[in-house]
């Protein structure tokens, strides 16, 4: 056999078993899951096909699914914005080479490693309102303490400001790499061109990142839109105080593992695969337009 | 009033065992063109930055005009710079490069749009105006950096070896372009160059610098015809000056069995000289430096001969220009005439003598 | 401009304090929840709504509760022994199969490629029925394997990663190999391996901090305490012992302590790695 059929022949057992790990856990899950959203099925009993009907009911006749828009909208963007602001500033204040500052980026990027069930409970602590740090030190300033998990809208506002505190670090490490990316005597020209730090940052700083912004802002939606974890620790598997921070995955879970309804769960995840595929296609093409000069 | 003195600058790198830059005076008139000039590591780089305050000063002062600038923000020393790689903003057009500055300085829009339409037609880049940096060649970019520069009307313009991205050809006619933009303008000019040969055309004076240190400061004319020291008489010129570490005996040397009478007061100066002397003006004759030809390079219009002097037992390198045309052998034994007012003598120490 | 240099600017030491004072801020607010936590971790039950950040007599005793109300150890050794084989298993996998379709010419290679990297975008939502319905049909639901044998093959994306590494190293490293008589596998095990540790450490540090803080899957997964999770112990703790707090906290200590060590000494891997990828924050 010659040297390029035994490396191709190499190749294929090399990729053998990753590739059926894709095809079992990945590829095969896919197709079924599609499958599954168009019947009906508990696990116990044989599935029957119900066509679009799943699909029907659940954009026209399901209550919860608007509930789950709504707060799902209200997370993404009250963690994506927040975060991109903040992100920016604390990149932008990390990204010089003063004494103490591999200490600060290190403290800084902390929270990367901290899962999102310790960060649940540890913040639900904070956010106690009788013995919470947040409502003590509010107390100290005079104001009555706030209800921050059990009034649904304070939840929700809790919530952002728990996956904010999650996300910053993220994005400032993207953020921060690529500014450490931006040449020296660019800065070096706009300080002889007589701009301050601040308009340098604006000017200069922030149009060179836009690559690296619009990837966090992508990101960011990708992860706020399917969040999990977070909202089902911090706020409970139910959404919450009077469903203030239902969800649409924590919808997912419900109507799959708490009501057995696996068809119905399967269209969902279908419908919010296909509203995150437009919504990351958009941002593709606005970032492209953006950055086009880049 | 937009001179630029120097008072003693020093700039010395944490844990360099020599400073980069070692108490240098140096003093700029309104309006000239100096160039700065030396091997890499002299200092010409730091000295351009310090006065940019890019570096900081760690011992001396600048001043810019009568007001002493060691301080002073980069900002709000009223200069603009041309950088090595020009530092273009990429996400910038062309106006808006050029503009920049201008608007920082909140200069109201119409007038920014004159200046730099003003400056474009200057450089010829009124039809480049709304492009970006990436859709430039080299020679465009490197004029929207000198447009950025001269956009700003400053009373100083710093140059940070703005040609050495160009091809050759290139860099020849920028090279005059710069002289003669200079010219009209007549802003001082702090231009850096490790090319002679850009130094020796462009300059008003000349600073050649080694080490940190500050060889000389004089017009081109004046370096090539008394340089201060073994150091610039090497520097300056192409091929280098030939050099000759010869004993005096007699009140006079020998180089290549050939006498050289000394004047008084060199010979009664050391016991041993160096001996200067230019290749161009070497030629060849019946009698004269004795030498051995080892290679020739003919150039067409020149033609060098690189060779060594028949002294034994310490033969010395010898370069010799001629005229084109001459057939001259490998291996062959000439004789180089040269005429006694056009040597050079420096003590072996390196310092000019006379 | 005319003429109007100097104006020295003597506020730079401002600057640079106001520098220091946002990192401070910064800092300060990454770390008070889990200052917060300590703290809370250290007092008793009814000093919680105090707000010194040391307790006059710090109840160490609290982590000794935790030890007894849930099976620490347990499900310590259950997150290492989940993390580390899947790490194990992705690293190996993934870097082979990465090679291959670096360099190895195979028919359909890039076609391949170009699917794996497809079902990069496919959310985590849509795969995780069917991934359920699967192990109950394997029967592995409650037990490891369910855990482990998954993640253990790899996964695209740790392919991918590894393959976009493997193509950016010289190839005249694989043809002094070949010329010497190596065979693919010598030249990946001997040769080209060694050379991808960077790339290995981030897939490793990356894989192994989501396997450890992995919630969802443990929790479809899991009911017997033998075998959960950490992250699924911290839960059930929080869900059987409502507010009590400084024992809930001296949990969440425990739990970070093993992550908070890794992340100090692999710090460089893990930033490397979320730069690079994107990934990492879940």
């Amino acid at each position: 056999m010659n040297p390029t059929r035994r490396r191709a022949r190499a190749g294929r057992w090399f990729i053998a078993p990753n590739l059926a790990a894709v095809a079992v856990f990945m590829a095969f899950p896919l197709a079924f899951s599609l499958y599954m959203s168009v019947q009906r099925w508990d696990l116990f009993s044989p599935p029957t096909f119900v066509g679009a009907a799943n699909f029907r009911d659940l954009l026209t006749d399901d209550p919860l699914f608007g509930i789950a828009v709504r707060n799902t909208t209200v997370f993404t963007v009250g963690t994506v914005v927040p975060t991109v602001l903040i992100s920016l500033a604390v990149a932008g204040l990390l990204n010089r080479t003063i004494r103490g500052i591999g200490l600060f980026r290190a403290i800084a990027f902390l929270p990367l490693a901290v899962s999102s069930v310790v960060i649940a409970v540890v913040w639900q602590f904070v956010l106690n309102t009788d013995s919470g740090l947040l409502n003590i030190m509010l107390g100290w300033f005079g104001i009555t303490p706030v209800p921050w998990l059990t009034e649904p809208h304070w939840a929700m506002a809790s919530l952002c400001l728990v996956s904010v505190w999650k996300s910053v670090p993220f994005a400032t490490v993207i953020l921060l790499a690529a500014m450490q990316g931006v040449p020296e005597s660019l800065h070096e020209a706009a300080r002889i061109d007589g701009a301050g730090e601040v308009r340098r940052f604006v000017s200069i700083t922030v149009p060179m990142v836009r690559g690296a912004l619009w990837f966090v802002v992508v990101i960011s939606v990708i992860n706020a839109f399917q969040a999990f974890d977070l909202v089902y620790v911090l706020t409970g598997s139910s959404g919450g105080p009077e469903t203030g921070t239902y969800v649409l995955a924590i919808m997912l879970f419900q109507h799959a593992f708490a009501f057995l309804d696996f068809g119905y769960a399967s269209a969902l995840a279908w419908v919010m695969f296909a509203v995150l595929l437009t919504l990351t296609i958009v941002q593709l093409r606005l970032s492209r337009r953006n950055a086009m000069d880049q | 009033m937009a001179s630029v003195t120097f008072d003693s600058v020093t700039r010395r790198y944490p844990g360099a065992d020599r400073p980069a830059l070692d108490a240098l005076n140096l003093s700029i008139d309104d309006g000239e063109f100096m160039v700065l000039v030396g091997p890499s590591g002299c200092g010409k780089t730091t000295t351009l930055r310090m006065l940019a305050g890019l570096e900081p000063v760690d011992a001396g002062r600048i001043h810019i005009g009568s007001t002493d600038v060691t301080e002073t923000d980069p900002g709000a020393r009223d200069l603009a710079m041309v950088f090595q790689n020009y530092a273009l903003y990429p996400h910038m057009t062309v106006a808006q490069n050029m503009g920049f500055a201008l608007k920082v300085a909140k200069v109201p829009k119409a007038e920014i749009r004159t200046r730099v339409l003003e400056a474009a037609q200057l450089l010829g880049l009124q039809a480049h105006l709304q492009r970006r940096p990436k859709d430039l060649s080299g020679g465009e970019r490197q004029r929207v950096a000198m447009g950025r520069a001269i956009v700003r009307r400053p009373q100083v313009f710093l140059m940070d070896e703005p040609l050495s991205n160009l091809d050759a050809m290139l860099r020849v006619q920028t090279r005059n372009q710069i002289a003669e933009l200079q010219r009209r303008l007549g802003i001082t000019t702090v231009y850096v160059t490790h090319d002679q040969v850009e130094a020796m055309t462009m300059g008003d004076r000349v600073a050649v610098l080694r080490d940190g240190v500050l060889q000389q400061c004089a017009p081109p004319r004046e370096l090539y015809r008394k340089p201060a020291n073994v150091f610039v008489a090497g520097f300056i010129g192409s091929p280098a000056m030939n050099l000759f570490t010869v004993p005096v005996v007699d009140g006079a040397v020998s180089v290549g069995g050939y006498a050289l009478a000394l004047p008084p007061e060199i010979s009664a100066a050391a016991a041993e000289l160096t001996v200067g002397i230019r290749p161009e003006q070497l030629q060849i004759a019946d009698r004269g430096i004795g030498v051995e030809v080892e290679f020739v390079e003919e150039l067409g219009a020149d033609t060098y001969l690189y060779g060594r002097t028949v002294d034994r037992p310490a033969p010395q390198s010898v370069v010799a220009r001629v005229p084109g045309g001459t057939e001259i052998q490998r291996r062959s034994r000439l004789s180089l005439h040269l005429d006694a007012a056009d040597l050079h003598f420096f003590t072996t120490d390196g310092a000019r003598l006379g | 401009m005319t003429a109007r240099t100097g104006r020295p600017v003597r506020h730079r030491i401002g600057r640079l304090l106001g520098v220091y004072a946002g990192l401070a801020g910064v800092a300060a607010c990454a770390l008070f929840p889990i200052l917060w936590a300590l703290s809370g971790s250290l007092k008793r039950q009814a000093e919680i709504s105090q707000p010194m950040l040391f307790p006059a007599h710090p109840q160490w005793s609290n982590y000794l509760d935790v030890f007894a109300r849930m099976p620490f150890w347990r499900m310590l050794f259950n997150t290492v022994l989940y993390a580390g084989c899947v790490t194990a298993g992705q690293v190996f996998f993934c870097s082979l199969a990465g090679y291959a379709f670096a360099r190895l010419p195979f028919t359909g290679r890039d076609t391949l490629f170009v699917l794996y990297l497809a079902t990069l975008m496919v959310p985590l939502t849509v795969t995780v029925i069917p991934q359920f319905i699967l192990m109950r049909v394997f029967g592995w639901t409650d037990t490891m394997w369910a855990m482990i044998i998954p993640g253990l093959f790899g996964s695209a994306f740790g392919t991918y990663l590894m393959r976009q590494f493997f193509a950016t190293l010289p190839v005249d490293l694989e043809e002094a190999a070949i010329l010497d008589g190596c065979s693919p596998w010598q030249v990946y095990w001997r040769i080209l391996l060694p050379h991808a540790k960077p790339a290995v450490m981030v897939l490793a540090v990356l894989t192994w901090i989501n396997v450890w803080n992995d919630f969802l899957w443990p929790l479809l997964m899991i009911q017997r305490k033998s075998i959960a999770t950490l992250t699924l112990g911290l839960v059930w703790m929080q869900g059987e012992y409502v507010a009590e707090w400084p024992v809930l906290m001296a949990a969440s200590m425990l739990m970070l302590a093993p992550l908070i060590v890794i992340y100090a000494v692999a710090q460089r891997a893990f930033i490397n790695g979320i730069a690079a990828t994107g990934f990492g924050g879940r």
